[in-house]
């Protein structure tokens, strides 16, 4: 089925099979393979992406049902080059370590500084409620998001890059 | 990839029905496609063809009427029930049911109808809207009828839809609006889990009823209690429509106890 959908601000028309998931659109159809593939089942969140505004596991929308959405994935936060604010505090507070829960972690928060440029800590752990993460424990995560949206007290002891 | 299937968007109801009843059983109803897709994904279900029921108007939206209650349109997805004043205002049990439903990002696709038509046993919809006595409107070529949410779950996984039958809407009854309410998901964690036990109870001047998830093959309800109920009739009552069993997330003896533990707690909270 002929789709037309808008990925990062560019718009894209493609034949789609209808068995084919969004997430596999994007990283096979497209070639954005910024956005993971984990249990396939809507539990990790690693192939979250935004769509119409809205996070989803891009695993669970079916490519055609994807037809004349708006869609934001990892690809579309650094711009010329530069990585984007979200990405910058992630990286400073060691919110990555393997890193492949990392494009899901940053669109659930993108969608979340969107709504609520200030979050609370609470806020922060229901946005990324359904986002596994394996490695950081979460805390270093947390940290990110109360540093990009300026609300990270300076800790003492700890050398910040 | 997912197995082989064929998909349409019917944009009237009229087509939706002749879809049905040309499909004869072998097509899904889509509308999250938060389980539907996951079963596929897992190989559970194979449907020839997938009816993607978004696009149907009918189908679509939230109202409010004093007289007649509140309509949860079929393709209504959890973030609009949270985000709706008036469920807010005269609802709000089910804005924290909503709040339930598994992550951020299912919420956002995930719809109300289809949390009651998987008919899983831990539906955190399910005992949510049963306390407040709703009903579902379900619709085919020949018609409609209105069927009590009690009476619609026949076991895990099946429902009372018939093969050419569609769900509609769910009706949430008038006399429920700014009932006093309360509910509890126990987890096993604090974030996305599925309900250990979940209990939903709501009381209005002339009502109360308690609602019970994954303690039954289906979520489940007390008859009608008188509003004055005591607390120890109101955890009789739930305890005689409640059977849990064992199995990977507690035993039947830890689940039975924290049913009445969580109808004591709430209903200190409904006076």
């Amino acid at each position: 089925m002929k789709i037309t959908l808008t990925v990062n601000g560019k718009k894209y028309q493609r034949d789609a099979s209808e068995n084919k998931n969004l997430l596999h659109f994007l990283r096979e159809d497209l070639g954005l393979t910024g956005t993971k593939e984990g249990c396939g089942a809507g539990e990790c969140g690693a192939c979250t992406v935004i769509m119409n505004g809205k996070t989803v596991n891009s695993c669970l929308v079916l490519a055609v049902e994807a037809d004349g959405a708006e869609i934001m994935t990892i690809e579309g936060e650094a711009k010329n080059g530069k990585l984007s604010k979200l990405q910058v505090a992630f990286k400073k507070n060691h919110a990555v370590q393997c890193g492949f829960c990392t494009p899901g972690m940053i669109m659930s928060t993108r969608a979340l500084l969107e709504a609520n440029p200030k979050p609370t800590v609470e806020q922060i752990k229901q946005a990324i409620e359904g986002n596994f993460c394996r490695c950081t424990g979460y805390q270093q995560i947390i940290e990110a998001v109360q540093d990009a949206s300026g609300q990270l007290k300076k800790k003492e002891g700890l050398k910040r890059a | 990839m997912l197995q082989n299937f064929s998909y349409q968007a019917p944009e009237t109801l009229k087509d939706l029905y002749a879809l049905l009843n040309k499909s004869n059983g072998k097509a899904a109803m889509l509308a999250g496609g938060t389980d539907l897709l996951v079963s596929m994904h897992n190989n559970w279900i194979s449907p020839e063809s997938l009816i993607d029921i978004k696009k149907i108007p009918d189908l679509k939206g939230v109202t409010f009427n004093p007289k007649t209650g509140l309509s949860i349109g079929a393709t209504t997805v959890c973030i609009e029930l949270i985000n709706n004043k008036d469920v807010n205002k005269h609802y709000p049990l089910l804005v924290e049911a909503a709040h339930h439903v598994a992550s951020p990002q299912v919420r956002s696709r995930a719809t109300i109808a289809g949390n009651l038509c998987t008919a899983s046993p831990c539906a955190d919809m399910g005992c949510s809207l049963l306390a407040l006595g709703a009903s579902v409107e379900l619709g085919s070529a020949d018609g409609v009828r209105v069927i009590p949410l009690k009476d619609f779950f026949t076991g895990p996984k099946k429902t009372q839809i018939k093969k050419h039958e569609v769900l509609l809407r769910i009706i949430v009854p008038a006399e429920m609006a700014g009932a006093k309410f309360g509910m509890r998901k126990l987890k096993r964690i604090k974030g996305h889990d599925i309900a250990v036990v979940s209990v939903a109870m709501a009381r209005t001047a002339k009502v109360m009823r308690v609602g019970v998830g994954s303690a039954a093959p289906t979520p489940v309800v007390t008859a009608d209690l008188a509003a004055s109920t005591t607390l120890e009739k109101a955890i009789a009552a739930a305890e005689k429509v409640i059977c849990p069993i064992d199995d990977v997330r507690a035993g039947a003896e830890y689940r039975r106890f924290m049913v009445k533990e969580f109808v004591a707690q709430i209903y200190s909270e409904l006076f």
